[in-house]
C-alpha cells in the first residue's frame, strides 16, 4: 500500500496556533493579576494608608515623650531641635535690622499721610461734589461755567503742615492728589515687604514650637505601651461607623443610611494624642497626603458633644462616607455625588445644616466665621430681599396669626350654631335622659367658645408684640424732609461708601436719571409734617455725653484708623452734613417716636386730622396703638432697633448740637438738587424703587407692602449647581485659570484670592457673586431694567468667607430630622433668647460669655475705671428673680416719675436704655437668663427667716465691721457718698436678689464676675462654716451657723432707716458733709448739667 | 508527565506572581528607626563668672517744671490718715523718682534663679509702699496692711491673671506671684479709689526703681550688649544701648520731658 503523500500544506506541519496561545495566554495572565492586583489594592486605597498609619504611628509613638519638665528639656536639648533654633534665629536676626527701618518709615510715612489726608480729604469731597454736580447739570453754558470754576479750584495752592513742622504747599490739587497716593502707594509697598520679611521668621518659629508639641504626649507611660501594642497588632480593615447601630433608641429607620468610613483612611481622627502633619510626616519630609490624613481632630471638644459613633462623620463634613475606592469619591468632589465634603476654609458649614435655627452655635462660638456669617446676614439687611427660614419672620408670623384667629372666628360660629341646634333637639327630645345630654353638649360647646375668646384675645396681643418687633435694617424715608439735607441725597445714592466706609447701605450702581428718579421719588412721597423747633444747646457738654452715656456700643467716630466703637450702627463722623438738627433732637431724644402712626390695615399714615374726625386727640404709643379709623393696631414706633436712653430734652439738645459739628464739609456746599421737586419724575422713581427693593430695608410711603425681590436662600447650598446661573461664565469657572473679575477693590474681596483652579462649584458662585454681586452681566447686554439688581456690600475677605461658609451650609438635607437641632426643654429658651440678645446688641455692652469682649471694653475711657462698665451678666438668671428682671427690662429707671437715670446702678455713667421691648420678647429675654443659669422656671422665692435681736445685732456687727466695710462702696442713697459708689444700694435686694447666689456672690465675687470691685476672701471655710475672715465680733461666740446666711437674711431684711444708722455709726454723715473733689468731677448727667445751663 | 509540565509552565509564573503579590504586601521601606539619640545636654547659658561682672547706674532727670502734686481727699475713710498727694509724679531738682530701669534686651536665653526671700508691698496710710515695685516672675510678693482699715488688693494685667482680694486689718500677710512678665502691670484697691501702685514683673534680677534723687544701679551684669528700658506710668518708655566689657561700670543718664 502506498503511503499517503502528505498534502504539502499540512495545516498540522506548517501551521501553529503557538503565538496566539501565547499572546492569548500573556493577556489572559495580565487580566487575572490585574484583576487580583485591583482586587488587593486598586479597590482598596485605604489599605496603603493603613500600612503608611502603622509605620508611622509606631515610630511616633516611639519617640514621644510624656509630659514633663524633663521631658521637654530632654526635647529641647534634642540635636533636631536645636537645628530648628538656630535657623530661627538666624533668620530673626537677619531680618531684624530691615525691619527696623522699615518700622520707622512705615511711622514717618504714617504721620505724612495723615497730614496730607486731612487736607486732601476735604478738597476731594469738594471736587467730588463739583464733579457730580458737573454731570448732572443740564444746561450746557452752566456746565461749562462750574467746569471753569472746578479747574480754578483744582488750580488753587493748598499748604500742608507735614508732621516735622515743615509747611509744604502744592501747586494744584492734582500734584496733592499724586502725592498723597504715591504716599499710599509707599506705605502698601513696605507694608507688603515687610509681610514677606516677617514671614519665613513666623513660619521658623512655628517650626520649631510645633516641634516640642509633637513630641510630647499627655499620657503616663503605661497609656502609651498599650497604645504601642494596639498599633503593633493591627491588621487591616475597613473601619466604619454605623450610625443606626448605635443609637437605635433615638434615630429612626430612615437614618441607617448612615454609614461612614472615613476612619478607614483618618485613622488618627480618635487617636488620644494629638496628631499634627509634621509629626505624621517621614522624618526629614515635608507631611504628605498620608501625614495630612493622619492628623487627630482639631476640635476635641467639638467631638465630645458629637460623639461620632452617634453622629457619623459625614452629617458634619459631607463628602460620600461609604465610599473606599479613591479619595476623591470618599470625599464626594465628583460630578455625580451632590454633598461635595466642604472645602478646608469653610468646614463650619456643617454646622448650619443642624444648628439653622441657632444664631449662636453654642455658648462659646465667639469668633466662629459661621456665627459672623449669620450676624451679617441679618445685620447688612439680606432678609430685606432674600427670604431664610428663621431671619426677619414677623411678617410670616404676622399673616400666620390672621389666619389663625380667622379660623377660630369660624370654629365660634360653628359652636354657636350646633349649641342652639343640641338646645333645640334637646326642647323636643322623646326622654329627658336624652334631653338632658343634649343640652349637656350645648353647655360644653358654650365653654369652649369661651376658651376660644380667650385663645384669641392671646392672639390679638401676639399680633401687637410682633408689630412691635417688626424692625428695619435701614431707616424710615417717609421722614426723609424733616431729616436730611435734601441736597445731600443724590450724593449719598451716587456711592455711600464714598460718604461713609462703613455703611451697611450697599453700592447699586445708579447711572445719574435712576438716582435723580428715586430722590424725587423720596422726596416727594415724604411726610410733610414739621417739627418742633429746638433751642440750639451746649455741644461741648453733649460730646461728653455721647462718650459716657454708651452710644458708642453701637455707633462709632472717626474714619479710618482713628475708628472707635461698635459697628453695629452709624458711623457717626458726617453726621453733621445730612441731618437736620430738630430731627435729631427728636431722634436721640427717643428714636422710635414716629412722625405719623401707620395702619397696616388701611395702608395709611394716620394723621391729626383722622383723630380729629373721631373728637380724639392726636396721641399714639404704646398704650394708644389702636386706629382711630378702624380700631385695627397701629404701628406706633419708628421700626428701629434704637433705644431710648430716657434722656431729658436739654441732654438730647445737647448732644444733637454736638453732632450737627460732625462733618468734613458744610451742609450748604452741596450742589443744589431742586430736580427733586420735578414731578414728572416720581412714577419714573418708584418704578426703579421697587426694582431695586428698596423698601425691604427701608419703609417708604406707597410700598409698605412690597415683597422680596430675590431668591429665597434657605437651601441655596443644596441647590444643584447647574441651577446657579454663571451665565457666560460657566466655561470660564469649569476651566478656571482665569479670573473675570477685573475691579481691583472687588478683586481684593475674593477670599482665596483671584481664580487658579476651576471654580465651578457652590463655594466658587458664592464668593463671586458676593465680590461684585453684577458679574453675571460680564459679556450681556442688557436694558438697565433687566440687569442684575444685587447690590455691592462692600464685604471684607473674611466677610464673604463667612456668609460663604453661612449659604454652604444652608441646605435642605437627607439627614433625619431628628439631627436637627430643635431642642424642646430650656435649651430652646436659651436658642430663642439669642436672637432677641444679638438683635439689640447686648454684647455691646455686656458680657454673656466668659471672655467675651464687649465694644465698650475696649475703649480708652474704661481702662482706668473699669467699675464704671457695664455688669456682666455671666450668671444673671440665678442672681435676679425673674419677676424682678421682667419689672427692669420693661423700665429700666424703676421709676415711672424720674427716668433719667439707672435703676439700680445709679453710679454709673453708660445708661442701661428702655428698648420697648414687646410682651414676646420681655418672655424670651427672661426665660433666656433663666435657662442660661438652668434655674428653675416660675421661680418659687424661698422664706427668708426673720432675725432675731440677737442675730440683727451680730448680723449688724460684721456688716459694719471694718474688715467688711460693705457701705463704702455701696451706694446708700446719700447723694454725697453715692458719688463714689461702685456697688448697688442694699435697699435693691429685696425682691431683686435670689439669697443662694448672694451667699455665692460673699463668699466668691471673683469666680461670679471675674474683674468685680468686689474682693474675694471676705469669708473662709472652718468646721464645715463659712466664717468671716476678718477679726469675728464676740457676740458670734458659740453661733455655729454661716455667717455668709447670716448676713443675706440681715441684708434682705435692711430697712433705710438701718442703713442710714449703720452708715452715720461707721463716720459715712461727717465724710459726706465736706465735698470729695475726688471722683466728682465727672459726676451724674445733672450735675453736670447744672454747671453748664 | 505531558500534564506535569505544563502545570509547571503554568504555575511557575503563576506563583512567582503571586510571590510578587504577596512582596507588594509587605512595606520594603525599613521604619525601625532609632529614637533619636539621646541629646547632647543643649548650650546651657554660659554661666555668670562673678570677676568679671560689671555695672550700670545713673540718674533719670526730669527736664520741665513738676506739676504740684494734686492732693487727694481721703475723707471717705477717717482711718486713713497721713500725707495725701497724687504719687504718678514724684519730680524734685530735676530728678524722677519710680522710674522702673530693667535690662529689656541682651541677656538671649539666660535664665535666672527665682529668688527665695519675697518682696514686701506694705499698705499703711492708705498708701502702696513702693509705689513702683520690681520683681522677677515667679517671686513670692508677700502684701501686707498696716492700717486700721480693710484694703482690697486688685491687680488688673494685661497678661497675668486677674484676681481681687480683701485683707482686713490685722490678718495675715497675703503671698501672691505674678507668673508671666509684664511691665506697668496697675494695682489697686477698689475701697480707695486713689490708691494705685505699678508692679513690674521681669525675668531677670537686673532691675532697680529710681528713688527721689533719680538715681539707679544695677550690679552683676555679665560682659554684653544690653538694652535698657526707663519706664514711667505717665511719660512712658525709654530705651538706652549699653555695652558693658569685664568688670565696666558705666553711666546711663536719660532725661524725660513732661
Amino acid at each position: 500500500m502506498p503511503e499517503k503523500p502528505i498534502p504539502e500544506n499540512d495545516p498540522i506541519v506548517s501551521k501553529s496556533l503557538a503565538p496566539h496561545y501565547v499572546i492569548s495566554m500573556v493577556i489572559l495572565m495580565a487580566t487575572l493579576f490585574w484583576a487580583l492586583w485591583d482586587e488587593d489594592f486598586g479597590q482598596r486605597p485605604w489599605k496603603a494608608f493603613q500600612h503608611e498609619w502603622k509605620d508611622r504611628y509606631s515610630t511616633f509613638l516611639k519617640n514621644a515623650r510624656t509630659q514633663s519638665r524633663e521631658s521637654q528639656k530632654e526635647i529641647e536639648g534634642s540635636a533636631d531641635y536645636q537645628k530648628l533654633k538656630q535657623d530661627y534665629e538666624a533668620a530673626s536676626q537677619n531680618a531684624a535690622p530691615r525691619i527696623k527701618e522699615i518700622n520707622e518709615k512705615l511711622h514717618d510715612l504714617g504721620a505724612k499721610i495723615l497730614a496730607v489726608q486731612n487736607v486732601f480729604t476735604d478738597r476731594r469731597a469738594y471736587v467730588n461734589a463739583s464733579t457730580y454736580d458737573i454731570e448732572t447739570e443740564t444746561s450746557p453754558s452752566a456746565k461749562q461755567r462750574k467746569q471753569r470754576n472746578l479747574d480754578e479750584y483744582k488750580k488753587e495752592p493748598s499748604t500742608v503742615e507735614m508732621p516735622d513742622g515743615k509747611k509744604q504747599t502744592f501747586k494744584s490739587f492734582d500734584e496733592l492728589e499724586e502725592t498723597y497716593n504715591d504716599l499710599k502707594n509707599e506705605r502698601t509697598q513696605l507694608s507688603a515687604e515687610l509681610g514677606e520679611l516677617i514671614k519665613p521668621v513666623n513660619e521658623k518659629k512655628e517650626l520649631m514650637d510645633s516641634y516640642l508639641t509633637d513630641h510630647m504626649v499627655n499620657l503616663t507611660p503605661s497609656q502609651l505601651t498599650n497604645l504601642q501594642n494596639g498599633v503593633e497588632a493591627l491588621t487591616p480593615k475597613i473601619r466604619q461607623i454605623n450610625v443606626s447601630e448605635h443609637n437605635a433608641d433615638i434615630v429612626r429607620e430612615d437614618s441607617s443610611n448612615i454609614v461612614d468610613r472615613c476612619e478607614s483612611c483618618h485613622m488618627g481622627i480618635r487617636e488620644p494624642v494629638n496628631l499634627t502633619a509634621t509629626s505624621m510626616a517621614l522624618k526629614g519630609k515635608k507631611p504628605d497626603e498620608y501625614a495630612r490624613a493622619f492628623t487627630s481632630h482639631p476640635e476635641r471638644d467639638l467631638l465630645k458633644i458629637h460623639d461620632p459613633d452617634k453622629f457619623g462623620c459625614s452629617p458634619c463634613h459631607q463628602g460620600n462616607g461609604r465610599a473606599t475606592t479613591s479619595v476623591e469619591k470618599a470625599h464626594g468632589t465628583y460630578e455625580h455625588w451632590l454633598w461635595p465634603i466642604f472645602p478646608r476654609g469653610n468646614f463650619e458649614a456643617g454646622c448650619q445644616i443642624c444648628h439653622a435655627a441657632d444664631i449662636v452655635l453654642v455658648s462659646n462660638d465667639v469668633g466662629w466665621a459661621l456665627s459672623e456669617g449669620k450676624d451679617l446676614f441679618r445685620q447688612r439687611g439680606c432678609m430685606g430681599c432674600h427670604r431664610y427660614e428663621g431671619y426677619d419672620k414677623e411678617p410670616e408670623d404676622l399673616l400666620s396669626i390672621g389666619q389663625e384667629i380667622k379660623l377660630l372666628e369660624q370654629q365660634k360660629k360653628d359652636n354657636l350654631k350646633q349649641a342652639t341646634d343640641f338646645m333645640q333637639q334637646a326642647d323636643k327630645a322623646e326622654s329627658n335622659d336624652e334631653a338632658n345630654r343634649l343640652n349637656d353638649r350645648a353647655v360644653a360647646l358654650k365653654v369652649t367658645n369661651s376658651k376660644l375668646d380667650l385663645r384669641i384675645v392671646q392672639l390679638d396681643r401676639t399680633t401687637k408684640s410682633l408689630l412691635q418687633d417688626l424692625k428695619k435694617v435701614g431707616p424710615n424715608l417717609k421722614d426723609v424732609r424733616l431729616k436730611l439735607n435734601r441736597n445731600w441725597i443724590p450724593v449719598w445714592l451716587k456711592k455711600p461708601t464714598d460718604f461713609r466706609a462703613t455703611t451697611k447701605m450697599p453700592n447699586f450702581r445708579l447711572n445719574d436719571e435712576q438716582i435723580k428718579a428715586i430722590s424725587a421719588y423720596i422726596w416727594q412721597s415724604g411726610l410733610k409734617d414739621s417739627l418742633p423747633k429746638h433751642k440750639p444747646g451746649n455741644a461741648a457738654h453733649g460730646k461728653e455725653l455721647v462718650e459716657s452715656r454708651g452710644c458708642l456700643a453701637c455707633h462709632s467716630l472717626g474714619e479710618g484708623g482713628q475708628l472707635q466703637g461698635g459697628t453695629f450702627a452709624a458711623n457717626l463722623t458726617r453726621v453733621g452734613e445730612k441731618a437736620n438738627y430738630d430731627y435729631l433732637v427728636r431722634w436721640v431724644h427717643n428714636a422710635r417716636e414716629r412722625t405719623r402712626p401707620f395702619c397696616p390695615y388701611e395702608k395709611k399714615d394716620i394723621g391729626p386730622e383722622d383723630y380729629k374726625k373721631k373728637g380724639l386727640p392726636f396721641v399714639y404709643d404704646l398704650d394708644h396703638s389702636k386706629c382711630p379709623n378702624d380700631g385695627h393696631e397701629l404701628q406706633v414706633q419708628n421700626m428701629t432697633v434704637m433705644p431710648s436712653l430716657r434722656l431729658s430734652i436739654p441732654d438730647a439738645e445737647d448732644i444733637a448740637s454736638y453732632l450737627i459739628t460732625l462733618k468734613k464739609m458744610e451742609p450748604s456746599a452741596y450742589t443744589d438738587a431742586s430736580f427733586m421737586d420735578d414731578p414728572n419724575l416720581k412714577d419714573e422713581g418708584k418704578k426703579w424703587i421697587r426694582n431695586f427693593g428698596c423698601a425691604g430695608c427701608h419703609e417708604i410711603s406707597g410700598l409698605e407692602d412690597e415683597g422680596r425681590i430675590g431668591t429665597e436662600l434657605t437651601a441655596e447650598g443644596s441647590k444643584p449647581v447647574e441651577r446657579l446661573d454663571f451665565a457666560l461664565l460657566t466655561e470660564v469657572a469649569q476651566r478656571g485659570g482665569h479670573e473675570p473679575i477685573t475691579d481691583a477693590e472687588d478683586l481684593a474681596r475674593l477670599p482665596e484670592g483671584p481664580a487658579k483652579e476651576p471654580w465651578y462649584d457652590h463655594k466658587g458662585f458664592f464668593e463671586h457673586k458676593l465680590a461684585e454681586p453684577n458679574i453675571w452681566d460680564k459679556g450681556k447686554i442688557k436694558p438697565e431694567i433687566e440687569k442684575l439688581r444685587m447690590p455691592n456690600l462692600h464685604l471684607t475677605k473674611e466677610q464673604i468667607r463667612s456668609l460663604t461658609t453661612f449659604l454652604l451650609g444652608s441646605q435642605e438635607n437627607p439627614l433625619p430630622p431628628n439631627f436637627q437641632y430643635r431642642p424642646l426643654d430650656y435649651r430652646r429658651d436659651i436658642q430663642e433668647g439669642w436672637w432677641v440678645v444679638k438683635k439689640y446688641n447686648c454684647m455691646g455692652c455686656h458680657q454673656l460669655i466668659p471672655g467675651q469682649k464687649t465694644i465698650l471694653m475696649g475703649m480708652a475711657r474704661y481702662q482706668e475705671a473699669q467699675e464704671q462698665l457695664p455688669p456682666k451678666l455671666l450668671t444673671e438668671g440665678a442672681r435676679v428673680d425673674p419677676e424682678w428682671m421682667l419689672r427692669f427690662l420693661k423700665n429700666p429707671a424703676l421709676n415711672d416719675k424720674d427716668t433719667n437715670r439707672n435703676g439700680v446702678r445709679s453710679y454709673l455713667q453708660v445708661r442701661m436704655p428702655t428698648f420697648s421691648f414687646s410682651e414676646n420678647e420681655l418672655g424670651k429675654l427672661v426665660r433666656f437668663f433663666q435657662a442660661l443659669s438652668r434655674q428653675p422656671f416660675p421661680y418659687i422665692p424661698e422664706e427668708v427667716p426673720m432675725l432675731t435681736a440677737k442675730e440683727t445685732e451680730m448680723a449688724r456687727s460684721l456688716f459694719s465691721s471694718t474688715a467688711a466695710p460693705c457701705l463704702k462702696c455701696h451706694a446708700t442713697g446719700d447723694p454725697a457718698h453715692d458719688r463714689v459708689a461702685t456697688a448697688p444700694n442694699f435697699l435693691q435686694a429685696r425682691g431683686r436678689l435670689k439669697p443662694d447666689w448672694m451667699e455665692r456672690w460673699m463668699i466668691d465675687p471673683q469666680a461670679i464676675s471675674p474683674g468685680t470691685s468686689m474682693p474675694s476672701g471676705l469669708f473662709r471655710r472652718e468646721n464645715n462654716h463659712w466664717v468671716f475672715s476678718g477679726p469675728i465680733p464676740s457676740s458670734f461666740q458659740g453661733y455655729d451657723k454661716d455667717h455668709t446666711r447670716l448676713l443675706v437674711d440681715y441684708i434682705l431684711q435692711l430697712t433705710a432707716e438701718e442703713q442710714r444708722r449703720v452708715a452715720a455709726a461707721m463716720g459715712r454723715a461727717r465724710a459726706a458733709a465736706d465735698s470729695p473733689s475726688f471722683g466728682g468731677s465727672n459726676g451724674t448727667g445733672k450735675a453736670g448739667r447744672a454747671g453748664i445751663k | 508527565m505531558k500534564t506535569k509540565t505544563w502545570i509547571r509552565i503554568l504555575g511557575l509564573p503563576v506563583l512567582s506572581g503571586l510571590i510578587v503579590l504577596a512582596g507588594c504586601g509587605k512595606k520594603e521601606t525599613e521604619t525601625a528607626e532609632q529614637p533619636a539619640a539621646q541629646p547632647a545636654a543643649g548650650p546651657a547659658a554660659t554661666p555668670i563668672d562673678p570677676a568679671t561682672v560689671a555695672s550700670v547706674s545713673g540718674t533719670v532727670k526730669f527736664d520741665g517744671a513738676a506739676p504740684p502734686a494734686s492732693k487727694i481727699d481721703m475723707s471717705q475713710d477717717p482711718a486713713c490718715k497721713g500725707t495725701n498727694t497724687v504719687e504718678n509724679i514724684v519730680a524734685g531738682g530735676g530728678h524722677l523718682a519710680n522710674v522702673f530701669v530693667y535690662v529689656k534686651e541682651g541677656l538671649g536665653n539666660r535664665s535666672f534663679e527665682i529668688p527665695k526671700e519675697a518682696i514686701t508691698l506694705d499698705q499703711s496710710g492708705c498708701k502702696y509702699h513702693p509705689h513702683v515695685l520690681g520683681v522677677m516672675a515667679g517671686q513670692t510678693v508677700k502684701i501686707v496692711n498696716s492700717d486700721p482699715t480693710t484694703h482690697n488688693i486688685h491687680p488688673t494685667p494685661k497678661d497675668n491673671r486677674e484676681w481681687n482680694e480683701s485683707q482686713a486689718p490685722k490678718t495675715a500677710p497675703l503671698e501672691k506671684n505674678f507668673a508671666r512678665e509684664e511691665i506697668l502691670l496697675p494695682v489697686k484697691c477698689n475701697q480707695h479709689p486713689w490708691m494705685k501702685m505699678y508692679v513690674n514683673v521681669v525675668k531677670s534680677p537686673f532691675y532697680a526703681v529710681t528713688g527721689a534723687d533719680g538715681k539707679f544701679d544695677i550690679k552683676g551684669l555679665p560682659p554684653g550688649d544690653y538694652t535698657l528700658a526707663f519706664v514711667h506710668e505717665k511719660f512712658g518708655e525709654q530705651d538706652q544701648k549699653v555695652t558693658l566689657a569685664a568688670k565696666d561700670s558705666k553711666t546711663v543718664d536719660v532725661t524725660f520731658k513732661p
